[in-house]
Parts: structure tokens; sequence; C-alpha cells
């Protein structure tokens, strides 16, 4: 158990009539503490009280988690499956009718057979979430592999944490998104953060950062924007988007240049210096400058901050992982604590914000498409043999590699995949090149989505199934530092909603696969398969028990055995887990955006999120007080754009690009670039900022390049009434 | 150990966390008592929270014809007893810093009671316990003291409370500045 300066032994308030379940927030990575108050003569969650005795937040929660309670309860909760007839009103909110789960599932078996007969196995396909239980996860991918026995499965993380998962794997052999625990942030000397808006995203990180800085300890912070976080810093580099790894080889060639190497680190535990150092010597601050716009005394003083602090933690987020060289961002930026040897010690490190709930444990157990339960890969025999073993089935039974998320919708307009099953997403807001998107889900032969709201992508369902919202369910998640915790049931599930585990056993059971999976009768009994899944493997989750996790406060993987408290921090033996046992630095030729701007559209478009909002805002937007905060998307533009544009704050404009167009109100802020606009993606309908964004991806991670497009602005001259 | 809300404006990141945890404890009828305020939207991102200072001799209870603000023994300034308040809404001219806000349809003013059902029992009130960047603290009088010498500010100058901004308050505030005085590792 950690505690550090911050934990206070506090007393929880109780209310008469009351009880509180210990459990954590549905929403980002950081996966807050917190005690769900729930009525004892209702049994419903009523409220929320802090969890002071939650070692990672001691309490904290940003505004999301204060009202997360409120999504279980909410009157837009879908309680009865529903099914439309009418496939012209795709797209549409219309003509779903209730259906009881018999007459829903014989539709789902029926038309999934029909199109399997007819098209073959891989004519269906999943498309799943992490915002869930590591339970639920697994079963994902066991249900599409074995269940429907179909190779195209894969899931939002793509558009989320699947750059700095291949990063990770490239330079370190495996992809824990944090080498150390987050009590060690605040005690660290430096923080060097990349594209990551902490303070709205990942709020509850905060105080550890404030920390540093009043210890006398410094703070970098690289993003195109003057975020909350980048107020505060030492240092702002404030580059163009998309340009992070010219920054980051940048600041390598100096730390190079100004001896902070650390030789005996760089012999004896890694791979690829000398190309690497070759490499960055372009990469002078004046050429550096040049290519992300960051002025070059910015540089050289982040470089020397760095290069000299004793300890430092370089971290990152989707600012530099959603661009077609995510991966090499990641690299690159993980070359820093490679060249200066700080890593694999406390308080220096490397570490992504995981954006989901469940981000870590998500991509680790089989819904990727390439991957198997404790992070095996599925063109490995080995790795499928000892899958295959667990599951039941011959290993050549084992579905193929798929493809990823955005590349599903290619196959669906080649009329490969045919039949869909949605669940915990929202592609038809999430996913970029949303035009293209949508008509895609449009024409699918038929599709089903598991959802607790009606969600924009469930508008383009057959068959809505009610799921249960994560207060209705147990099971285990794995947080932003590799922590494995435990999520607790604080409600029985409202009207006829069913968690998904349990809808994906009852629908291969009709689909006459149940031998594989009527076993699995409660959350756990799918937990002890998922551990034994996972055992073994990179991500080996086989000694996290769940009493365990509550002994020690969470479980760090890897964890081998009931006698192994599992592993806080990553490579204290200096080992990393290429077969070498050495890492990896990277020599990575800078590239840049897909789409540069130019005449016609000569700004550069980025998104990202609000405080107030999750992902695509279906829960989030729901929940009056959120709402009220962020009711509608808007564009961020630097004053002296505006005035070029002759628009004024407030004012509506067109934002387009070669993609499609919005309207949005217009807020003046010096704190953003003057090329540069910014648009928060949590909107549905013609409000999204996705219709805009380009489907260009990382080769390697297939992550779509939200992070940098070209855009151009038109000002709207008829006053627009809301 | 009595402990004092302690505000240090400087690290707000404008969640409005404070905002949402307000309408969580008891008796609050899910209607926040507090304020975040952009400082300058146009220019930067800082905000800063403003609550009830609760002040050791306040204007709104000294204001109130029908006292209906009353004072607990913690120090706290409660939100205007339902039986007693006329809706005159002296209470929020007086207050220096507008903090009692009027609910037009009750005829009733409401205000920050520094989470009385907690804070009566030592627990922090919710504001302070979710804060994210912990620009609200809960803090003994020692802990208040150990942050006024960590952040010695080139003008001799700390809290608002010392001299006070309008008169002596229960919670303390600490301006925008407190890193100017840190010494830096190296
Ligand atoms: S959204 Fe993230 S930071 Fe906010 S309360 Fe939930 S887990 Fe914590
Ligand atoms: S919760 Fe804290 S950081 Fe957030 S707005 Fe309120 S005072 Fe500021
Ligand atoms: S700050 Fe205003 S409302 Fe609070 S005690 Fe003082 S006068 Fe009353
Ligand atoms: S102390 Fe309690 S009542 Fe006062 S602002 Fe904070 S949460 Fe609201």
């Amino acid at each position: 158990m950690q505690r550090d300066k911050f934990f206070k032994e506090i007393e929880n308030v109780r209310h008469p009539n009351e009880t509180l379940v210990k459990t954590h927030c549905s929403y980002c990575g950081m996966q807050c503490g917190m005690n769900l108050r729930v009525n004892t003569k209702t049994n419903k969650i009523i409220g929320v009280e802090p969890r002071y005795d939650w070692p990672v937040t001691v309490g904290k929660m940003c505004p999301k988690g204060v009202t997360a309670y409120q999504q279980t309860n909410l009157d837009d909760r879908i309680l009865k499956p529903l099914i439309r007839d009418d496939a012209s009103l795709k797209g549409t909110k219309e003509g779903f009718r209730e259906a009881t789960w018999d007459e829903a599932y014989d539709l789902i078996v029926k038309n999934f057979q029909q199109l399997q007969r007819d098209y073959g196995k891989d004519s269906l396909s999943v498309y799943s979430g992490v915002s869930m239980t590591n339970e639920k996860c697994y079963l994902t991918g066991k249900f599409a592999r074995v269940g429907l026995q179909t190779r195209y499965i894969d899931y939002n993380g793509r558009f989320c944490m699947a750059s700095a998962a291949g990063g990770f794997m490239r330079s370190f052999g495996v992809d824990r998104g944090s080498t150390l625990p987050w009590t060690d942030l605040h005690e660290t000397d430096c923080l060097f953060i990349a594209g990551s808006n902490t303070a709205e995203c990942h709020p509850t990180s905060m105080f550890r950062v404030w920390a540093v800085q009043e210890r006398g300890g410094y703070l970098i912070v690289a993003d195109p924007r003057e975020t909350p976080i980048a107020r505060r810093a030492d240092v702002h580099l404030d580059l163009r988007p998309g340009t992070d790894l010219a920054l980051a080889n940048g600041i390598l060639n100096l730390l190079i240049q100004n001896g902070h190497v650390d030789k005996e680190f760089v012999n004896n535990h890694t791979n690829g210096f000398e190309e690497t150092k070759e490499l960055v010597k372009e990469f002078t601050p004046e050429y550096t400058s040049e290519l992300t716009g960051v002025a070059p005394e910015k540089i050289i003083r982040a470089a020397e901050i760095y290069g000299k602090a004793p300890n430092a933690i370089v971290m990152f987020a989707r600012g530099i992982e959603q661009q077609v060289k995510g991966v090499d961002n990641v690299s690159g930026y993980t070359n820093m604590a490679l060249v200066t040897g700080k890593i694999g010690r406390p308080k220096a490190g490397v570490a992504t914000f995981t954006g989901q709930g469940n981000g870590q444990g998500g991509r680790e157990h089989g819904q990727k498409a390439d991957a198997l339960p404790g992070y095996r890969k599925i063109a490995n025999p080995e790795h499928v043999k000892a899958v295959a073993k667990v599951w039941g089935i011959e290993p050549e039974e084992m579905p193929k590699e798929g493809v990823s998320a955005y590349e599903m919708f290619g196959l669906m307009e080649q009329k490969v995949i045919r039949g869909l099953y949605l669940l915990c997403s929202n592609p038809a807001v999430s996913a970029p090149n949303l035009n293209y998107v949508r008509e895609q889900l449009k024409n699918l032969d038929f599709m089903v989505c598991s959802d607790f709201y009606l969600s924009e992508s469930a508008e383009f369902a057959d068959v809505i199934l009610p799921t249960t919202t994560w207060s209705e369910d147990e099971g285990t998640v794995t947080n932003l530092e590799g922590r494995c915790i435990k999520i607790n049931k604080a409600q029985e599930p409202l009207g006829e909603s069913k968690p998904d585990w349990q809808i994906h056993v009852e629908l291969c059971e009709r689909l006459g696969r149940g031998k594989y999976f009527s076993h699995l009768k409660t959350a756990k009994d799918v937990g002890d398969e998922f551990r034994l899944a996972s055992k073994g493997g990179y991500a080996d989750y086989y000694g996290i028990t769940w009493d365990k996790i509550e002994k020690q406060d969470g479980v760090f993987w890897p964890c081998k055995d009931e006698n192994d408290p599992g592993t806080p921090h990553m490579f204290l033996d200096k080992k990393f887990y290429h077969p070498d046992g050495k890492a990896k630095i990277c020599a990575l030729p800078y590239r840049p955006p897909a789409e540069e701007p130019d005449e016609q559209y000569p700004l550069r478009l980025t998104t990202g999120r609000v405080v107030y909002h999750y992902l695509s805002g279906n829960q989030t937007r729901r929940i009056n007080f959120l709402r009220d905060m962020c009711p509608e998307p808007y564009v961020e533009v630097h004053p002296e754009t505006a005035e070029k544009y002759n628009i004024k704050h407030e004012e509506f404009v067109r934002l387009y690009t070669r993609r499609g167009e919005a309207e949005y109100k217009v807020k003046i802020t010096e704190a953003i670039r003057k090329d540069t606009v910014f648009v928060p993606y949590h909107f549905g309908d013609d409000k999204s900022i996705n219709l805009l964004t380009i489907g260009a991806l990382d080769p390697m991670s297939r992550m779509p390049e939200f992070k940098a497009c070209a855009a151009q602005i038109e000002k709207l001259e008829l006053k627009k009434v809301q | 150990m009595k402990k004092r809300l302690y505000l240090e404006l400087e690290n707000c990141i404008g969640c409005r966390s404070c905002l949402a945890a307000c309408t969580q404890c008891g008796g609050h009828e899910e209607r926040n008592r507090n304020y975040v305020y952009d400082v300058n939207p146009l220019v930067n991102r800082q905000t800063m929270p403003l609550m009830c200072l609760h002040c050791v001799n306040p204007a709104c209870a000294r204001s109130c014809p029908a006292q209906a603000i009353q004072i607990h023994e913690t120090g706290a300034v409660l939100s205007a007893l339902v039986e007693k308040c006329i809706g005159c809404q002296n209470c929020t001219i007086a207050c220096p810093y507008g903090i009692p806000k009027f609910d037009t349809e009750q005829n009733l003013m409401y205000k920050c009671d520094l989470c009385i059902d907690r804070t009566k029992d030592g627990i922090p009130p919710m504001c302070a316990s979710v804060c994210p960047s912990n620009t609200l603290q809960w803090l003994t009088d020692e802990e208040i003291e150990a942050k006024q010498k960590q952040f010695n500010l080139d003008n001799g100058k700390w809290v608002t409370s010392m001299p006070y901004l309008e008169g002596e308050t229960n919670v303390r505030v600490n301006l925008p500045g407190i890193l100017q005085g840190v010494t830096k590792l190296f």
C-alpha cells in the first residue's frame, strides 16, 4: 500500500438509510476512487461521496466523476431490447419498437447465420471499446473469435492508445502505459509533458503536477495551445500540430551534444544509440524551430532542464499519438529517457495518459485485430496454441488477424463486412472522416448495437440491446498506471438491461456455440478464465485475484502467481522485454502530417477534449451539470487570425476541410497558435468536428491523424438563430 | 484539531468540479453555492474560484433584519434559515464578495454553509475534497503557517486575510503568484 504526503485518514459521511459502495469512476484512465451512495430502501444509486482512502487520487474527482453516478438512473436509459423493422430509417432515432430479449436474440441469430451462410464467417464484425471491465473486454474477443468465428474484431482504442502501445512495444518490448506508479509523479524533479491537456483530460493528476513546481522542480509542456497546464509551465513549447517528432529529435540532439548521455546505461541496456545520434544531428535548434515553429531558445532551455534533472518523467497523450507518425512520436520522446538513463528507477520514467477507463487492460486482452489475451499475437503460432487451449478450440480454428477499426469501414464499403456487432463505442461521432463512416454504417446489411443510451451510432442499428452502466456490474479495470483495480456493483441492472458478458454468453448459446461459453455464469467466472488466458503472456494477470486487489489497493501487472505482489515499477532490473533484454533507441526520420496547409486550406485544425465531456459525449452530454457547462462545440481562434477573417468573439463561422464542414461559434483566445484552430470533438450530428478530420492512418498503429489536418474558415454573415 | 478552508488561487485549472461537488452535500438540493471565474478569457485560461470566506464578523449576517443568517460554533456562516428569511436580499448586497444567491421561487437566500454537515465533524467540505488541483484545501493552522513560510512573495504579502481584504475571515486565501518565492532545485 502506498501512502504519500497527500494521503490523510478521513472518515466518510454516512447518511441514514444509505450505504457506500467503494468503486472507481466510469470514465478516464485515472480511475479515481469514489464511493457510490446507495439508498438502502430503494436500492438505487443516489449520489457520490469522495473515496479518501484511494491512494492515487485521495478523494479527488473532476466534474465528470462527481456527476458520473447520475448515468445509471437517467431517464434516457434503454430498458428493453429495441428492434427496427424499417431499414430505411437507419441513421435516425425513428422506428424502434420494444421487444423481448428472445425476439431480439432470435432476430440477431437469424440474420448473423444467414449472412455467414451466404458470405462466409468473416462477413460479420465486432467493433468494441475499452470503457468497460477486463472481463468484458476479454470476453468480447472470445465472442468474436469463438462465438461468431470471425477474424474481424477491433476496438476504439485505435483512436486512443494504439500509437502509445506501438511505440512502447518498439522501444521497450512491452506496452505498459506507465513505467511507474502515479504516486511517484510529485517527487520527480522535472515533468516533460507533450500533447496532453492534463488539466482537462486527467485533472486529478494536477495536484501532483503542481507539487513538482512547489518543490522547485520544473514543468515543461509541449502543446499548440496554452492549456491550463501549459499556463504554468516553466517552458511551454508551443509547437505546430503534427511536428512532435522534430521536437523530440531536436531535444535528443541537444541532450547528446550537451553530454547528458548515460553511457553506462546506453551501452549495457540499449541498442540503436549510434544510428540515432547520427540521425538527430541534423535537428539543430534552428532547424527544429523551422519545422516546429517553437523558438530555438525554448528548445535549448527545455533540453537543458530535462538533461540536468536528477530525476525526470517524460509523459504524453493523444496530442502526439493521434498522428500518422504517432508511434514514432512515442518512441521519439521515449528516446529522451533511454539516452539519459532516466528510467528503470523510482521517480524517473515514461508514461502515457491513458484515455479510457480501461484503455490499458482493454488493449491487452484480445479485442485488437492482431492480439490475443495476455498481449499475445495472433501471428505467433505458439501464442495461438496457448489461448486455443484455454478456449477449448483447435489452434487451426483460431481466425486470422483482422483489420483496424477505421479500416473496417473500408471493408464495409467493399461489402466484405456486412454485419456489425457494436458495443461500448460510438464511432458515428468518434471516428474520423464521418461523412464516409456514417455512410458505411448505413449500408450494412445488419447491425446490432449494445448500449445503455441511444447513441448516434445506435441510430444505425437494426437491433439495440440494453446493456448495463458500469455501476450495475463488477469486474476489474487496469488504470493508467498499469494497476488492476476492482469496480464494484452498486445497483441491480435497471429495467431489463444486462451486462455485456452475459449478453455474449446468451447469444453464443443461441448460435450453437454454448459449449465454449455456458460455464461463465458470473463476472468472476469470466475473470478467472481471463486470468488463465493471460497466463504466460507479456501482460500476465494470472496472479491478480480480486482478493489481492482489495488487500493491496490494486495490483500492477505483470503479476504471475498468487505470491507475486505485482510490479509497480517496471525495469528496476534494467531488463527490457526484447529478446536480448535491451531497450531500443530509435532513429526516426521526420515526416510531416498527411495533409499540410496550403493556399486553399491555410489553417491547421486540431481537436481535443474539454473537462466536462468524455469521448463522444454519449454519456456526459446527458448529464445536466456537464451539458450546462459545455452545451455545444466551438472553434478556438487566435485574435490575430480572427481579425484576418474579420470574425469576432461568439460570431458563427463555417469551418471546412476537403472532407466536410460544420458551423461553430467562435471563441477568441490568445492561448492558441495563430496558424491553428481547435474544436472539441464530443458532439454529434452536424456538430461533429470529425466530419472534417482526416482518415490518414499511422502505418504501424493504424491510428487516424485527428490532431492535424488542413482547414479553412468562412465567416457566416447571416445571424444564426440557435 | 481545527481545520480551515484554504484557497491557493494560482492552482486553479477551471474544472468546476467544486461547483459540481457543492450540489452533492446534504441539504444543498443539488444547487451549488460557489463560483468559478475566467480571469481573462480572451487572453489565457486562468480561472479562480470564489467562495464564501466565512467572515468573523460577517456583513451578510449583520445586514439581515430577520437574523436569518446564523453563525455556527465552528465559525461557519450558515445559509439563511427557511423559517426566518424574509427574502429582502440585503445580504446579497452587503456581502463584499457577492456570495449569497437568491432563489426567487422560494423567496429564500441560500449560500455556502461550509458543508456544515461535514465540517462539524471535521470532514472536509465537498469542494475541497474533490478539487483536483489543490486550489481548495482543508488544513490545520500549522499547515497553513507552513504554507506561509514556504511561499514568501517579494512584496512581503502573502494571504489576503492578513491584512484582510474586508475584515477577518475564517477561510484563508492565497493570491496568485505563489511560485515567485520558490527556490528552484537546480
Ligand atoms: S473522468 Fe477521470 S479524472 Fe475525472 S473523475 Fe473520472 S477518472 Fe477521475
Ligand atoms: S475544483 Fe479546484 S481547480 Fe477546479 S475550478 Fe474549482 S477551485 Fe478550480
Ligand atoms: S463572504 Fe459574504 S456571505 Fe460569506 S460570511 Fe462574508 S459577508 Fe457573509
Ligand atoms: S464549502 Fe460546501 S457549501 Fe461551501 S462552496 Fe464548498 S461545497 Fe459548497
